[in-house]
């Protein structure tokens, strides 16, 4: 019964993975069909081939190249429909294959037009981070000069805010400043039009304690930041500042931390040798401003309490002394005057804040929750800067890829899981076919089992590494798919053999399905780390295999402890897992060794 | 209340905001609302108002000084 249930719940999530995985679900896009025609045919024969698919179907296709002709590659356009005619037609005799002619794309780059101009969302390294998360389910509030709906911002979600200048709940911006900073949090993206925002899944809270002048009261902040607080948000934005040490606006800032909110504050703009208020006290992330090469700007401030530095820009200015757009933070927001919406660039730690308080929001959403611990996150994954004597950078350049990934090596969620699984080319589909629906389920709990056991270790062991990924499968399931493999003439061992984990090794040689008991226990872990300890890279592969052996043994006595001499009972059982625990504590002790000989 | 004498700037943080900005190079930025005979760009004046602690603003270039009242100096 307890075996159907784990049987049950590997399937929900085998059907679960193959349904959200883009790389299999649905595997990209195309909008023309590639003809690769045999080599032997003359190119007269292939232009009649030609000729016959525009007859028959009306379409013209065209070489690919023009290397094309001699290769015989030609596309035409068509969809799934075609590609499937295609296949079904007498041009199969003629073709060495016919293909969906997919669109490649290296990462998630956004469609929006004006995109290119966003350097500063390049220079935080955003596009990898994208791939992650968009920052779904976390709450940025904005306390500025309110929020309008510009048309970038029509995708993006909002919660209910509030206008303390006014006294009223609707919140909307009379100025600029606050929609403009809200873009860079959350601007629509991938919506074709206009920019794009760092985390534009999460949903912006407008508060508004600027007048359309520019400046507010204390008091009126701090009701602000108490009022997100209490309205769930997850992360606070201030792109304002002063110089005023206020007791109100301190005890609403530590209220909001203990309450788990991450606050972001920019650190001024007057080139002065500490941050501004509130981005000055400790519960508050405090953000200079770099230009385009990543340099400290001229009016950034520095020195005490800058905790991070980011994209703030500096406009300039041509011979008339306009300011140019192109070294400033590019967003849609209002025109004061008018009201309208417009695409402008502006510089200042206002414009710096809101991409850490973007990445926060990232960060959040992959599960960290504790305000300390994103600051962490934040800070460890920054770009280090060596020469700082000033402190012009806090803790270094924020890096929005570096956050995510170190945000997750400290979460484990379902998605790392599969996202390791496809890594170490667990989700081929061929690997699924061929392995044999037999033996695949158990291998898929060894291998999850061996992943488990890694993540105890994780502060120990580089999850990443190709040494302990291989070491983990060779120990626990083997290359297993090898096994259903049969080819003529040749004799099948060698495929069994690679397709075995190292407890099955004496079972695979032998054409036998019982377990060895020399092969599945913690002898060989123990002799590979005694010989691979010493080696940089293979002790890793050691440290795998031995987890990787004790998830399997495990496994086996848990569901099939079918041995050679021991038998299947409660003997077999318990040296299985006995070498289990025995393998796991060999591992561990040899990764905590390994990771203090790098240290 | 004090008095403070320097060149009116425009100043390109925030959205339209004035600094007066002294010789020895101290910025402070002028409380908006303050009278627009005040705010013309290299206006040389004497200045005498309130610096507002319990205001912050989105341009962050220095103290916020708060006009009571002006008087232009020769150029």
């Amino acid at each position: 019964m307890r075996r159907l249930g784990l049987i049950g719940l590997l399937m929900i999530g085998l059907i679960w993975v193959l349904s959200s995985l883009p790389g299999l679900a649905h595997r990209g896009v195309f909008d023309s069909i590639v003809l690769d025609f045999r080599e032997d045919l003359s190119i007269a024969q292939v232009e009649q081939q030609i000729q016959q698919l525009q007859q028959q179907y009306g379409v013209q296709a065209q070489p690919n190249s023009a290397f094309s002709a001699s290769d015989r590659l030609y596309v035409v356009p068509g969809d799934a429909q075609l590609l499937r005619q295609l296949r079904r037609s007498d041009l199969r005799k003629q073709v060495e294959a016919i293909d969906a002619n997919y669109t490649f794309q290296a990462f998630e780059v956004p469609n929006d037009p004006e995109y290119s101009k966003q350097w500063n969302l390049r220079n935080i390294n955003i596009e990898p981070a994208w791939d992650e998360t968009k920052g779904a389910g976390v709450t940025v509030a904005v306390i500025d000069t309110g929020i309008t709906q510009v048309p970038d911002l029509k995708n993006t979600e909002f919660v209910a805010g509030y206008d303390f200048v006014n006294n009223r709940a609707d919140a909307n911006d009379d100025n600029g400043h606050g929609t403009h900073v809200a873009g860079t949090i959350a601007q629509s993206t991938n919506n074709g039009y206009g920019v794009a925002g760092i985390a534009y899944a999460a949903k912006l809270m407008p508060l508004k304690v600027l007048s359309a002048l520019g400046g507010g009261t204390v008091a009126d902040i701090a009701e602000a930041i108490r009022f997100a607080a209490d309205h769930d948000a997850d992360v606070i934005n201030l792109s304002l500042g002063g110089f005023g040490d206020t007791h109100v606006l301190k005890e609403a800032i530590d209220d909001a931390h203990r309450k788990g909110v991450v606050i972001v504050a920019a650190a001024g703009n007057s080139n002065a040798n500490a941050a501004a208020f509130p981005a000055r006290y400790a519960n508050v992330i405090a953000v200079a401003a770099l230009d385009a090469t990543g340099s400290k700007t001229p009016y950034s401030n520095f020195g005490a309490g800058v905790d991070l530095a980011a994209p703030g820009g500096v406009l300039h200015r041509d011979d008339q002394g306009q300011a140019r757009g192109s070294g400033g933070i590019l967003q849609e927001t209002i025109d004061p005057e008018s009201g309208q919406s417009q695409f402008v660039a502006l510089q200042g730690t206002s414009m710096a804040a809101p991409h850490v308080a973007g990445v926060a929001a990232l960060v959040k959403s992959i599960g960290i929750q504790e305000p300390q611990q994103v600051a962490t996150v934040l800070q460890q994954s920054a770009q280090k800067v060596q020469d700082d004597p000033l402190n012009h950078f806090g803790a270094g350049r924020l890096d929005a890829t570096a956050a995510v990934t170190l945000a997750q090596r400290e979460n484990l969620d379902v998605k790392d899981f599969w996202r390791w699984l496809r890594n170490n080319g667990y989700l081929n589909l061929r690997f699924w076919i061929d392995g044999g629906a037999t033996a695949f389920l158990p291998k898929l709990a060894m291998v999850l089992g061996s992943y488990l056991l890694a993540w105890f270790l994780r502060h120990y062991i580089p999850m990443g590494s190709l040494a302990l990924g291989s070491g983990l499968v060779t120990g626990s399931a083997g290359l297993w798919f090898l096994r259903g493999f049969y080819i003529f003439d040749l004799p099948q061992f060698p495929f069994r053999i690679l397709g075995s984990s190292i407890p099955e090794l004496g079972g695979a040689i032998q054409g036998s399905a019982l377990l060895h008991p020399f092969f599945a226990s913690v002898l060989i872990p123990f002799g590979l780390i005694a010989l691979l300890l010493g080696h940089p890279a293979w002790k890793w592969f050691a440290v795998g295999s031995s987890l990787g052996v004790a998830a399997s043994l495990a496994i086996s006595a848990a569901i099939d402890p079918a041995m050679l001499w021991l038998g299947s009972g409660a003997l077999a059982q318990g040296f299985l897992l006995v070498n289990a625990l025995l393998c796991f504590g060999l591992g561990s002790l040899a990764a905590k060794a390994a990771a203090r000989s790098e240290a | 209340m004090i008095t403070v004498e320097g060149r009116v700037q425009r100043s390109s943080m925030g959205m339209g905001t004035w600094a007066l900005v002294t010789p020895d190079g101290t910025t402070y930025e002028i409380l908006k609302g303050a009278p627009q005979e005040l705010l013309q760009p290299d206006l040389a004046v004497r200045v005498t108002g309130i610096v507002r602690s319990d205001v912050m603003t989105m341009a962050m270039i220095g103290p916020v000084l708060d006009v009571q009242q002006f008087e232009l100096l020769p150029p």
